[in-house]
């Protein structure tokens, strides 16, 4: 620490700060000359590069890794082709599920999405693709390829995205300059169907509960949505995976869920 | 301000009239309670003509509300704004400003879809300016489309305002808490923004300012990512410097207009003290009861009255007093209203509306009048008490006026020491210029809270300017605190949190005490006391007064930051024992003060708070103590002090104890005078008394208010054993009590002569005795001979530190 910012901590400490500024623990906040300190940050870098390779998936540019997976589901064609939520209109091709993981929960334009994760239906298969955002300046390439992935005319699949999911995105794209590719693309917020079918029958309307108690499916060892902030930002600090690898899985876990709870519910009377 | 350039002769050569009648009356019957006549000679108003590009519509809406010129003000005001300069215009109350800015700125949404943010201080007066403008609108079938933007707007409305607004009137919070973090979705209002008006910005002076000048900075730096660059037009009431303020509070070069070319009746002004009733004491009769009693003759004289009370609750019992004169019977419709925050916003406009309309005969306010609430035209303005200063004064005083007829306001001492000091120095009002402004937008700890609110809003780039400043070392602080990421020359916001609702635009930094009234298992927050000030004020036991209420410190949580609080019926108020110990770190500047010498300089403060005096009321006795057991309080900020030597100080004073007290009382009235000509509040400036040799390590402290005797001699002049003697040396302190200063050091020290000079007079003319509470402080007993009197005592410090 230069003396300007040694003069900040210790004056924030006086004015009462309730958070204090200073994280001694963090390896470069001692006092390293200057040359250690770039040495320091080569160090860093390699560290870095060693880990994205510990990470499943590959680096499709730099600061992206794309992660795909295909899953099978217990849903057919034909159940979705018929039933209450009438997108028999919609060929498969166009549905597309969505579901990002955010650096907070706090929103504003700070906030930004290091994983989108979009599947596309092939019943009995689920076709999971995953951007990892692992370095800041990866974001404009990542959402340029999110718009790439969207087929034409497509038909949005969300939990909660109407209030959480897209607005952020769309900020995203303004903040980077670029064209958000949503427009007014036809969205099917599930949340709502559940709501206006099971507020105060079940004690609440996440995911998770919808999993337990429409599709009988209790998620077990899944990471928890709160804790996917920390994990990458231990991952950028640290170059630590584990946590952002289970982001991942728990990220493809929503996308599939959504796409058997569309299912679910078109298939309910 | 008009220049008020001399006394008035004994007779005033105005048409005779209900007011001339009634100055002359009430100047007969107490002629020994006013101290000053002042008059403003009436002014013919100066015009231009309306703009003639102004779009059809605009200018049929101006006929349809009577105009058909403009004030010379508002042309001028145009001329810059559309020919794209900054423009503050610093003109008195009623002078017709809201046109200055809303002229320009409906021309540049009808002609060409352009965009407008207005910022009000409050949300009452964003109300107030939002009905001016759809008045505007409504008059020209215009078709703009203007809508406020605060916390009570609901939701759906919001999304509408954000999409479709072409003016959107909201307050500093709101813009740094709700509108820049969320900037995307205002991109369409960011994109075209062609205005942003900020009105009374004399109001936005010290912490609050200081603030808002770093949220503009942050508005630039959206307003630059959308590609648009606005014009600022500024209005401010009268200060001293409304030029050189609105360029700090917006970093550029602003054209100031600071004349009014609206028409003004004669003015006069009167200063008045209430009489002396107890002359041992030096207590006066009560500024309440005079102001009651001049209310009621000037309504009884058929003028229409104004009352300044300086509290909600005062505002309250002045009303009830002329309510039982003039309300008795109460199937007519009321005579008098009073007018205050807290008060429902429909009451207040009913108020406002029956004003205006000449319904009522007087109101009784709090400042929340003096902000450009438009009431109509009043005869006579009464201040209930010295608003702290003189641009406030002029504030309220500029109340009263007519365009025709004559206006008088008349400001009535309280017995603080400001007031007595204004009142029986009448030159001061007619030669002091307002007061400045100041801010301080580069105060370490508010810009890092801005810095760290602009990053959430955009990723910094390595070199990158914040304002004017190089913001790299703060970046770096909020890196390593892993707040932001630096990756490549940028920095990038990471923290799961939403900084703007961690700042608060009124405070230093974040680690602020509630006060809870929890009497009779209430919960209620009743205010917010910064974490400088907590120790002194909210120990277990303190008596703390909210709005002239009592209540009591029951439980101090001190890691929680919150004070539990009840009613009380104490007939004692309470102050705490506090000892400083001041050492200086380094030296800006110095210069020879008299037989001494005067320097700016930062300095470290430790504050230790080690019990409390309880003070019976009127009487001043101390009835008690109290013990106090929280954490010293440690501050480095900026300080300006005079100092003598110890030669000196042995040539004129006994012992150094009697030096250390002539020191206590010189500080009392240096801190007055300066707090008066900083425009600031008492406790935006602290005094102590450091002994010992400046600059050394050891730096004692001496008790605050007490007698130095009690305890300085052991801190001043002894030694500890085994130690080398120190210098005696003491210097009389003033600091800016945030962390970091606030930059009023620098201001004083270039002003040092003005201010020990004008302590030396408020000393010396004061009318006591020995000493009072207005000249040198709260003093105990008789003196055991004149010539030790505190008075002659602060005087002779006064006296060595004065420029021979
Ligand atoms: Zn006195």
């Amino acid at each position: 620490m230069n003396a300007l910012q040694a003069r900040l901590v210790q004056l924030a400490n006086q004015a009462g700060r309730v958070a204090s500024l200073a994280t001694p623990s963090d390896p470069r906040s001692g006092s390293f000359d200057d040359s250690a300190r770039a040495r320091l940050r080569v160090l860093l870098a390699q560290r870095h590069h060693a880990a994205c390779k510990d990470l499943p998936g590959v680096a499709i540019a730099p600061g992206v890794q794309l992660v795909e997976t295909v899953d099978t589901v217990p849903l057919s064609g034909a159940e979705l082709a018929s039933g209450r939520l009438a997108i028999d209109p919609i060929g498969f091709s166009q549905l597309v599920f969505l579901d990002t993981e955010t650096t907070g929960l706090a929103g504003g334009t700070g906030t930004k999405a290091f994983v989108v994760g979009l599947a596309t239906l092939a019943p009995p298969q689920v076709r999971i693709r995953q951007w990892l955002l692992t370095r800041m300046a990866g974001e404009g390439a990542l959402l340029h390829f999110v718009a790439e992935a969207l087929p034409p005319d497509p038909v949005l699949v969300t939990y909660n995205g109407k209030s959480y999911d897209l607005p952020l995105l769309r900020t995203r794209y303004r903040m980077n300059r670029l064209r958000e590719p949503f427009g007014d693309a036809r969205h099917l917020d599930l949340l709502h169907p559940v709501r206006r079918r099971y507020r105060g029958i079940w004690p609440n309307c996440r995911l998770t509960t919808v999993e337990t108690q429409l599709l009988g499916t209790p998620r077990v060892g899944d990471l928890p949505g709160s804790e996917a902030p920390a994990a990458w930002r231990r991952f950028l600090a640290t170059g630590e995976t584990d946590g952002v690898r289970r982001v991942l899985t728990h990220n493809a876990r929503d996308l599939s869920s959504l796409a058997q709870v569309l299912c679910a519910l078109n298939a309910l009377d | 301000m008009p220049a008020m350039d001399r006394f008035a002769p004994a007779e005033t050569s105005s048409p005779a009239s209900a007011m001339t009648h009634w100055i002359k009356q009430i100047q007969a019957r107490y002629e020994d309670r006013i101290t000053g006549h002042l008059v403003l000679p009436a002014r013919l108003g100066e015009y231009a003509e309306i703009p003639g590009s102004l779009p059809a519509g605009l200018h049929s809406a101006l006929a349809a509300r009577g105009i058909r010129q403009l004030y010379l003000h508002q042309r001028q005001a145009w001329d810059a704004a559309t020919e794209g300069r900054h423009v503050v215009i610093a003109t008195p109350t009623a002078s017709g400003k809201t046109l200055c800015y809303n002229l320009p700125v409906m021309d540049a949404v009808l002609r060409e879809q352009a965009k407008a943010l207005y910022l009000f201080p409050t949300k009452a007066l964003a109300q107030d300016q939002l009905a001016e403008l759809l008045a505007l609108n409504q008059a020209g079938s215009l078709g703009v489309r203007a809508a406020t933007f605060d916390g009570d707007t609901p939701s759906d409305v919001r999304t509408a305002v954000r999409l479709a607004g072409d003016i959107v009137v909201s307050n500093p919070d709101m813009l740094h808490q709700g509108m820049l973090p969320h900037h995307t979705k205002w991109a369409r209002l960011f994109e075209s923004l062609r205005y942003v008006v900020i009105d009374e910005v004399h109001s936005y002076r010290g912490i609050f300012g200081s603030h808002l000048a770093n949220v503009l900075r942050r508005l630039k730096r959206i307003c630059a990512f959308y590609g648009s660059d606005p014009v600022f037009i500024l209005c401010s009431a009268t200060i001293g410097n409304p030029r050189q303020h609105a360029e700090a509070l917006i970093g550029a070069p602003v054209e100031a207009i600071t004349t009014s070319g609206a028409p003004q009746g004669e003015r006069h002004v009167l200063l008045w003290n209430p009489p002396v009733v107890n002359r041992e004491l030096g207590i006066r009769a009560s500024a309440r009861s005079q102001v009651t009693r001049l209310a009621r003759m000037a309504i009884r004289a058929r003028l229409k009255a104004l009352v300044f009370a300086p509290s909600r609750l005062m505002v309250e019992v002045i009303t009830k007093y002329l309510k039982d004169v003039f309300d008795a019977d109460p199937r007519k419709p009321a005579r008098i209203h009073a007018y205050r925050g807290g008060y429902l916003p429909l009451t207040r406009r009913a108020t406002e509306q029956a004003m205006r309309a000449g319904c009522l005969d007087g109101i009784v306010s709090t400042s929340a009048l003096e902000l450009g609430v438009d009431i109509g035209a009043l005869d006579v303005a009464l201040l209930c008490g010295y608003p702290g200063s003189i641009a406030g004064c002029w504030q309220r005083l500029g109340r009263a006026g007519r365009r025709q007829q004559p206006s008088l306001g008349i400001l009535v001492a309280s017995s603080q020491p400001l007031d007595q000091y204004v009142v029986q120095h009448p030159d001061f009002f007619t030669s002091a210029s307002p007061e400045h402004a100041r801010i301080a937008p580069d105060q370490p700890l508010i810009l890092l809270d801005h810095i760290r609110c602009a990053a959430f809003e955009l990723p910094f780039v390595a070199g990158e300017r914040f304002g004017e400043l190089d913001a790299s070392d703060y970046l770096a602080v909020l890196a390593e605190a892993g707040i932001l990421h630096a990756e490549e020359g940028r920095y990038d916001w990471i923290a799961d949190s939403y900084p703007a609702q961690a700042v608060n635009l009124r405070s230093v930094a974040d680690g602020n005490f509630v006060v809870i009234d929890r009497t009779e298992g209430k919960r209620i927050v009743l205010a917010e006391v910064d974490y400088a000030s907590a120790a002194l004020t909210l120990y277990e036991g303190a008596i703390y007064m909210v709005q002239s209420q009592p209540f009591q410190v029951e439980e101090l949580d001190w890691v929680g930051r919150k004070a539990y609080v009840t009613r009380t019926r104490a007939d004692y108020y309470t102050d705490a024992i506090d000892y400083t110990k001041l050492k200086v770190l380094a030296r800006f500047a110095g210069s020879k003060a008299g037989h001494g010498t005067c320097y700016h300089g930062e300095v470290h403060v430790v504050r230790h708070v080690a019990g409390y005096k309880k003070i019976r009321y009127y009487s001043h006795e101390n009835i008690g103590y109290g013990p106090v057991n929280l954490p010293d309080q440690d501050l480095h900020t900026t300080s300006v002090w005079w100092q003598l030597s110890q030669d000196v100080l042995l040539a004129h004073f006994a012992d150094p104890g009697a030096a250390l007290d002539a020191f206590q009382g010189a500080s009392h009235a240096v801190h007055t005078v300066a707090t008066l000509a900083m425009m600031a509040e008492g406790r935006d400036l602290a005094r102590t008394i450091a002994s010992g040799q400046a600059g050394s390590e050891q730096g004692g402290g001496v008790e605050r208010e007490a007698s130095a005797r009690e305890i300085g001699v052991r801190d001043a002049w002894g030694s500890a054993p085994g130690s080398a003697p120190e210098i005696f040396a003491p210097a009389l302190h003033l600091y800016d009590p945030y962390p970091g200063g606030m930059g009023l050091s620098e201001p004083l020290f270039q002003r040092q002569r003005e201010l020990v000079a004008r302590a030396r007079a408020l000393v010396e003319d004061c009318t006591c005795t020995h000493g009072c509470p207005s000249c040198v402080g709260p003093v105990m007993g008789e003196p055991p001979e004149p010539s030790r009197s505190p008075k002659i005592q602060a005087l002779r410090i006064l006296d060595l530190l004065a420029a021979p």
